[in-house]
């Protein structure tokens, strides 16, 4: 009896030990982890968007985030976009609820602070607080606008589609025409040397440059990617220069994506799930564009 | 009944004699599945270590508070734990590497190499045995999956950890899923034939 | 936030008591539906329908479930002879991984008709039971559990009791695991502790096992004991439930895979048992013996489970 009361002391403070150290690390690593998920985030968009160590962004540049959720009230289903509001007051947000046929449905100013807007639960919160208690709200997903001098540059759009294994994660920037400017993988589970070659510059830069009409019927060429257009989709390996890249990029233009060798389906599925979110972003973009022109909300961007 | 090797001993004899991977065959499922590069290899390698020397410390230090009959919770608690703690680390600042370990960070608590020295070594030595003896196993298998990594990585991308070094991919298969399994056979067989060849020159001698 | 979930959940209720009457007809009017061809839905109705407002393609509103703003395109719609069955085509391909809902508008006197269109749940179920079984086999492709997979591999009796205690363990724990992920880790956000508690739940139910067994079945237990020390060295019975709170799978969910990854194992051990038991009469190199030929072997076994990948079944 009295080897078990030493037992579960002994235990119960091992346990405690234990506790008191992963909380430690979990209290000091839990700030990092966001910090540098954010730089890191940060650092793929803009060098997404051509900006990397050696080229400064301009100051002048600007990204604002815009959530979309599905609202689920009386009359069924709706959309709607938490965009920033124009103006010095950062802080100023509001939900803007537009019908399944594009027509527009009202506006909700949202109380949320900068720093929680990227975070999912209080600005679920905010928004629902905003919406009041007969909607429901459902987050969908999230797009970016780029300005520059207050002028729409470009869109950033991060998005997830069923790969080979399982899901592949990517951003990808596209400019107001809706032409790929490029495209990052950002998590794949595909397997190494086969699927996994997604991320190499060879296969994700045939994307680059690729026009809205060209991309809508694009498909996947199971031929072996010749070898000039190889040397300038990895320019900065075989030290091209970018007029090169661009003369040779003209070339295949309009020409499909080369699968990858013994990855045919992870090449499929990556060429669909981009067309999937272009597609589907240049519809949504253009019923928000309206709205907000017609109800004169005054957006940053 | 301290252990009379010298601290250098103790992570010699990690890193040859009782090499986890080559010798002991423990801690294969790393072995095999992500030893694709050397850098792979060498990132999980340090998780190990820390793990291991830390793990060999913390019972070392306890050793004469741990009841006998509740040892192997306590080992598995300890190790968990700070498998958390490396887990959390690797996560929040090197989350690129992170991300290629997958869930085998995570599995480290469930690697036999470790509890086994626990239970073999530390709850019976003195810390500092104990920590040369954690580093020397670390570093075995660092030593290990480097090994294999190097050998997929070369023959597999002609490249060493990510530097090009051969121009042209000799072996693909290397570098696939599956190759590990030959990779780590036909490694262990070496080992044997260099062995016996020794052997049979000693006879001779 | 429990609050607002039981809000949730009241409104959601409400929605559906008020959506129901409209169900309640469609499910009167529509028989069945399922995804036909790539680019095709086909819909059977419960009773004759008029073959001009079916045909009429403006009567259609198809969307898939988590993009209700987005329609899809109607390229035509067939009505079959027998004047029950329509054939749904679009203008492109419809991605089958997500439900569909279609609303055919001015059908009947009554109005309009919705319904769902997805692959069955049934189907789904079996596809993660075959896949964690054949197509992502622990052992063969994701390369767990090496260690007692080497280990207990060289007679068959030893690799059929350490794969069907294995299983069982698995699913127990498995099921544990994911009723403290769903109740407490997640609720209290306390994921940082996923490795202690799941660890400690698998030992925890290795040493129930232990006790039952020994109290209940000796005999089971004099045969089957030895192996469930093993268990808990073993990386597949701890990757499993870091694995489905990573996907957020649900309880049967939970159960298939758990199911699929201790049968695989017992699949892959038996495979794997079979051959070395040959393998003893083989003429092995001498530097090859032991070990060493066991890797190579389990190489090949591995690439030909690769041939697994790919397949789908449902």
């Amino acid at each position: 009896m009295k080897d078990i009361m030493t037992i579960v002391f002994r235990l119960t403070v091992s346990c405690l030990l234990a506790g008191l150290v992963m909380g430690t690390a979990f209290i000091f690593t839990s700030k990092a982890k966001k910090h540098n998920e954010h730089v890191n985030e940060q650092k793929v968009m803009f060098s997404l968007l051509g900006y990397t160590a050696d080229q400064a962004k301009p100051a002048s540049l600007a990204l604002h985030e815009v959530y979309r959720y599905v609202v689920t009230d009386q009359q069924g289903l709706s959309v709607g976009y938490l965009v920033p509001m124009a103006g010095e007051d950062k802080a100023a947000y509001t939900f803007v609820a537009i019908g399944l046929d594009g027509a527009y449905l009202g506006s909700y100013p949202v109380a949320l602070a900068q720093e929680e807007v990227s975070e999912l639960g209080p600005r679920d919160q905010a928004i629902a607080a905003a919406l009041g208690p007969e909607k429901t709200i459902r987050y969908a997903d999230e797009t970016i606008v780029v300005t520059n001098n207050g002028k729409r540059q470009a869109y950033l759009l991060p998005g997830e589609f069923p790969g080979f294994k399982t899901f592949i994660k990517v951003i990808m920037a596209v400019d107001q025409s809706f032409t790929v400017i490029g495209l990052e993988i950002m998590e794949h589970e595909e397997d190494p040397g086969l699927g996994g070659e997604i991320v190499q510059n060879y296969f994700k830069n045939q994307f680059k440059g690729k026009s809205f009409t060209a991309l809508k019927k694009l498909g996947v060429a199971k031929v072996p990617l010749p070898d000039d257009y190889l040397k300038a989709l990895d320019a900065d390996k075989y030290g091209l220069t970018a007029a090169d890249v661009a003369a040779v990029q003209e070339l295949y233009q309009d020409k499909d994506i080369y699968a990858l060798t013994g990855a045919t389906i992870s090449s499929r599925s990556v060429t669909n799930g981009v067309k999937g979110i272009v597609k589907k972003f240049a519809y949504r973009v253009s019923i928000l564009d309206k709205v907000l022109a017609e109800q004169q909300i005054a957006v940053p961007f | 009944m301290a252990t009379d090797k010298s601290n250098l001993q103790l992570v010699v004899n990690g890193i040859l004699n009782e090499n986890p991977i080559f010798r002991l065959v423990l801690s294969m499922c790393p072995a095999v599945g992500i030893s694709t590069t050397v850098m792979n290899g060498f990132m999980l390698g340090v998780a190990v270590l820390f793990v291991q020397v830390f793990s060999s410390c913390t019972i070392a230090v306890f050793k004469n508070k741990i009841h006998p009959r509740i040892r192997i919770p306590t080992y598995t608690l300890t190790i968990a734990t700070w498998v958390t703690v490396i887990d959390l680390v690797l996560a929040a600042y090197l989350p690129e590497a992170y991300a290629k370990m997958g869930i085998f960070i995570k599995l480290i608590v469930a690697f036999a190499i470790i509890t086994m020295r626990l239970e073999m070594f530390a709850c019976k030595e003195s810390v500092n045995a104990s920590f040369w003896d954690g580093i020397g196993m670390g570093l075995g298998f660092m030593v290990g999956m480097m090994a294999i990594g190097f050998i997929r990585e070369l023959l597999g991308l002609g490249t060493i950890l990510g530097y090009d070094i051969l121009g042209f991919k000799p072996l693909l298969f290397f570098v696939l899923p599956f190759a590990g399994f030959f990779c780590v056979g036909l490694m262990m067989a070496f080992f044997n034939w260099i062995e016996i060849v020794y052997k049979r020159s000693k006879q001779r001698a | 936030m429990s609050n607002i979930k039981i809000i949730h959940r009241l409104l959601l209720s409400l929605v559906l008591v008020c959506v129901l009457p409209v169900l309640a007809q469609a499910q009167e009017l529509i028989a069945g539906q399922s995804f036909g061809d790539d680019n095709e839905i086909t819909v059977t109705f419960a009773r004759p329908v008029d073959k001009a407002a079916v045909e009429e393609v403006g009567n259609y509103a198809v969307y898939e479930e988590p993009d209700p703003d987005i329609r899809l395109a109607v390229q035509s719609v067939s009505l079959a002879d027998d004047g029950l069955t329509a054939s749904v085509r679009f203008a492109e391909p419809l991605n089958t991984t997500q439900p569909h809902v279609v609303i055919i508008n001015n059908i009947e006197p009554a109005g309009a008709a919705k319904f769902k269109v997805s692959k069955s749940y049934f189907g789904y179920l079996l596809s993660i039971l075959i896949s964690a079984l054949l197509i992502n086999n622990f052992v063969f492709t994701k390369y767990l559990g090496l260690c007692v997979f080497f280990g207990t591999s060289k007679r068959k009796d030893t690799a059929k009791g350490m794969g069907f205690t294995f299983t069982l363990v698995m699913v127990v724990s498995a099921i544990m695991s994911w009723f403290f992920y769903q109740y407490v880790l997640k609720p209290f956000d306390l994921n940082f502790l996923q490795i202690v508690i799941f660890i400690g739940l698998v030992s925890l139910t290795v040493q129930a096992v232990d006790t039952v067994l020994r109290k209940v079945n000796p005999a089971l237990f004099n045969s089957f004991g030895v192996y469930l020390v093993l268990v808990i060295a073993n990386c597949v019975i701890i990757a499993v439930p870091l694995i489905l709170a990573d996907n957020e799978y649900n309880f049967l969910e939970t159960f298939m895979l758990s199911l699929g990854a201790g049968g695989g194992f017992l699949l892959a051990l038996y495979l794997m048992s079979s051959v070395r038991e040959r393998m003893e009469f083989a003429n092995v190199p001498k530097t090859f013996k032991g070990v060493p030929i066991a890797f190579i072997v389990a190489g090949q076994f591995a690439l030909a489970f690769l041939g697994f990948s790919g397949l789908s079944l449902f």
